[in-house]
């Protein structure tokens, strides 16, 4: 483990320049640039607060463009360096196949791309709080380590995805889709509390209600999105209770999906 | 201490389509209830090589395409695993890179340098102490902060080579990548790679179908075969050897294509009916001493009357490098040939070339310069000479030594 991340130490000036090429790359001939980043989370919050006005989401005192752009900021993060990790090891077939580093290089330098745009995105939220007159609080602390969770969690699809993707594409073409669907089992266009609130006080589905809440929770989302939430804005360190299935998730899934990729990468340039 | 250790190393790669899922999972069903599942077939690219290589050689890995050069290779950098048997290599491995294999056509000469600079383990400050130099060898200071993508194909091939050969390693690996560029780049190249092998005392693995650079650079030769090693000696030993299966092989090819006539052009005026070759004692033969004359026997029959025309015979290697010929037309009164079967010999002296393989070429033109036959690769002949060690020569010719005061006959 430590081996690992000391292997891993070594090879950052190389994860750092692929990283800079992805960014170079896609910004280059944009006269628009870096903006484009962006353009994800500002038109998804435009569409949910667009709809919200119609269907009536219960989303408390929090003014709703801040809320969802602050569940987008993780949620897209989560889900692009997942998608984009899962293609990067084929991206790369020309390297692959000619010159050896450790390959969880390329899924690591596909989140690190994402993490510069996630940078952006915490610009513009600084903007839109500004704007709704939010001043961040002691709890701001949490971010970081919100948000080095969040990498653990894409880790975990990416590493197994990327190698299975070597194997067989069909992975790299399906997990985009199954991961936008997923958006919706997350408290992305409504609120955690709102999830609590109909589960464990009104009880709606009848005994099921505290176990549907867990299997709810396991999805590490959940407890993310609702902690960034909360240490931005309500002022409250992270919850323990909403973040623990998913955490437990992760803790198994996380080493499994590392020791998979090592064993199939061995091969990677024969089946690539 | 070896640098390189091989151990009985074996590669097989399985032929044939992909695996789809559906397979898969038919074969792990299968598996489950303990059924036989479908084996594809598998190629061995390696079959259980073992060598080792010491601090400081520079061997040229030679063999025909498919001979398993690549995957070898492949495994010492690290890039694949060995099926079974073992793979040591004590140092670090730079592989010269298939050149501009790492290049990102978006991206400007110089953020290519840095990328691929890095991707090749060196850090932010190597290049830096190194940019310049990289740049003025590939002569591009002008265009080095263009996109690569503007580049012509011999520019990105010279920046690719200029950043490849300035990484620092103690096992360098050089597939196929020193012929690069216009000639004046290859000559400056091929210095390049002969400073970085001879003055640096680094350990480099050669890769060629060259086989004149293997025997120039190298201080010892492996010919691989199949996946296996044929020969393991000095360059001139496993080149010689190299070039003398080589030709059997481009023979045994020649037999198929002249029963074919695929070799032939021709306006069906002239038929060839048959090539010999002569020895001094004027009997067929294959094979011919090269101090001894030589007769190629050429019968041919033409459908009508041609005045004066022009006939040409003459040799070549199995390069298509032409080396002898000589036309009717030098001739100064020169024959005509009636309608008929004819029998012409060309006979040399002497055939003053190294031993090996030799092909007789034939053309036919009438005295308006219409070609009426053209032919090459007609037939093929094995030269043979007296003198043990071939190699680094071409011409064959009989030497004389004046050393203080003695002669020597060679």
């Amino acid at each position: 483990m430590i081996a690992t991340i000391k292997n891993l130490l070594a090879y950052r000036e190389l994860i750092l320049v692929l990283a800079w090429k992805n960014i170079a790359v896609r910004y280059k001939q944009a006269y628009m640039g870096l903006a484009w980043a962006v353009l994800k989370p500002l038109t998804l919050m435009l569409i949910f607060t667009l709809v919200k006005t119609f269907v009536g989401i219960e989303s408390g005192d929090i003014p709703y463009p801040l809320l969802v752009f602050a569940a987008l900021m993780p949620w897209i993060f989560f889900q692009e360096s997942a998608s984009e990790g899962v293609n990067s090891v084929v991206a790369h077939t020309a390297l692959i196949k000619k010159i050896y580093f450790p390959r969880e290089i390329f899924p690591l330098v596909a989140m690190t791309t994402k993490l510069l745009e996630l940078a952006i995105g915490f610009f513009i939220l600084s903007l839109l709080m500004v704007y709704y007159g939010y001043m961040p609080t002691a709890t701001v602390i949490w971010v970081p380590l919100i948000i080095l969770y969040t990498m653990l969690v894409s880790l975990c699809i990416s590493l197994f995805g990327s190698a299975v993707n070597v194997y067989f594409r069909d992975m790299g073409q399906a997990l985009p889709v199954v991961l936008s669907l997923f958006m919706y089992a997350s408290p992305v266009i409504y609120p955690l509390a709102l999830v609590k609130e109909k589960l464990l006080i009104q009880q709606v589905a009848g005994d099921w209600s505290n176990t549907l809440y867990t299997l709810y929770t396991l999805n590490p989302l959940a407890g993310i999105i609702d902690a960034f939430q909360g240490a931005l804005f309500r002022n409250e360190s992270p919850d323990p209770t909403t973040l623990l299935p998913g955490m437990i998730l992760v803790l198994v899934i996380l080493p499994f999906s590392y020791l998979y990729f090592k064993r199939a990468e061995a091969y990677f340039a024969d089946v690539i | 201490m070896a640098v390189i250790e091989v151990k009985n190393l074996t590669k097989e790669y399985q032929l044939g389509a992909l695996t789809t899922i559906k397979d898969s999972v038919k074969n792990l069903l299968k598996r489950i209830l303990g059924k036989p599942i479908e084996e594809r077939k598998r190629f061995k690219a390696l079959d259980n090589i073992s060598f080792n290589i010491e601090k400081g050689e520079v061997v040229g890995l030679i063999g025909t395409n498919g001979a398993g050069k690549s995957t070898l290779l492949k495994h010492l950098a690290h890039i694949t695993t060995p099926t079974s048997g073992e793979v040591i290599v004590n140092g670090t491995v730079a592989p010269l890179i298939e050149v501009g294999a790492g290049f990102v056509p978006d991206l400007t000469g110089r953020e290519n340098i840095y990328l691929n600079g890095t991707i090749m383990g060196l850090n932010r400050k190597q290049i830096d102490e190194k940019i310049d130099e990289i740049i003025e060898f590939a002569e591009l200071e002008e265009f080095i902060d263009t996109p690569v993508k503007r580049y012509s194909s011999g520019m990105a091939v010279r920046l690719g080579f200029s950043v490849a050969t300035s990484i620092d390693a103690d096992i360098l690996i050089v597939d196929e990548v020193l012929a690069v560029g216009d000639l004046a780049f290859q000559r400056k190249c091929f210095e390049r790679m002969e400073s970085l092998i001879k003055h640096q005392n680094k350990t480099v693995l050669l890769v060629s179908h060259n086989i004149r650079q293997v025997e120039r650079l190298c201080s010892r030769a492996i010919l691989l075969d199949h996946g296996k090693v044929l020969s393991d000696s000095t360059p001139i030993d496993v080149t010689e050897l190299f070039y003398k299966r080589s030709n059997e092989m481009i023979q045994q090819r020649q037999k198929k294509v002249t029963q074919k006539n695929l070799a032939i052009k021709g306006s069906g005026e002239m038929e060839l009916l048959d090539i010999t070759i002569l020895n001094h004692e004027g009997e067929p033969t294959d094979k011919i001493n090269c101090n001894t004359p030589l007769t190629i026997r050429v019968q041919f029959e033409l459908k009508e009357d041609f005045d004066k025309p022009e006939l040409v015979i003459g040799t070549h290697r199995t390069d298509f490098v032409y080396l002898s010929s000589s036309s009717t037309a030098l001739i100064e009164d020169r024959p005509s040939f009636k309608a008929g079967i004819h029998m012409v010999d060309y006979c040399l002296e002497h055939y003053p070339l190294i031993p090996g393989v030799y092909c007789v070429r034939v053309a036919f033109f009438d005295n308006n310069g219409r070609q009426v036959f053209h032919g090459e690769t007609l037939k093929t002949f094995t030269l043979v000479g007296d003198r043990k060690r071939a190699g680094m020569r071409t011409l064959e010719l009989p030497t004389k030594w004046y050393i203080e005061g003695n002669t020597y006959q060679v």
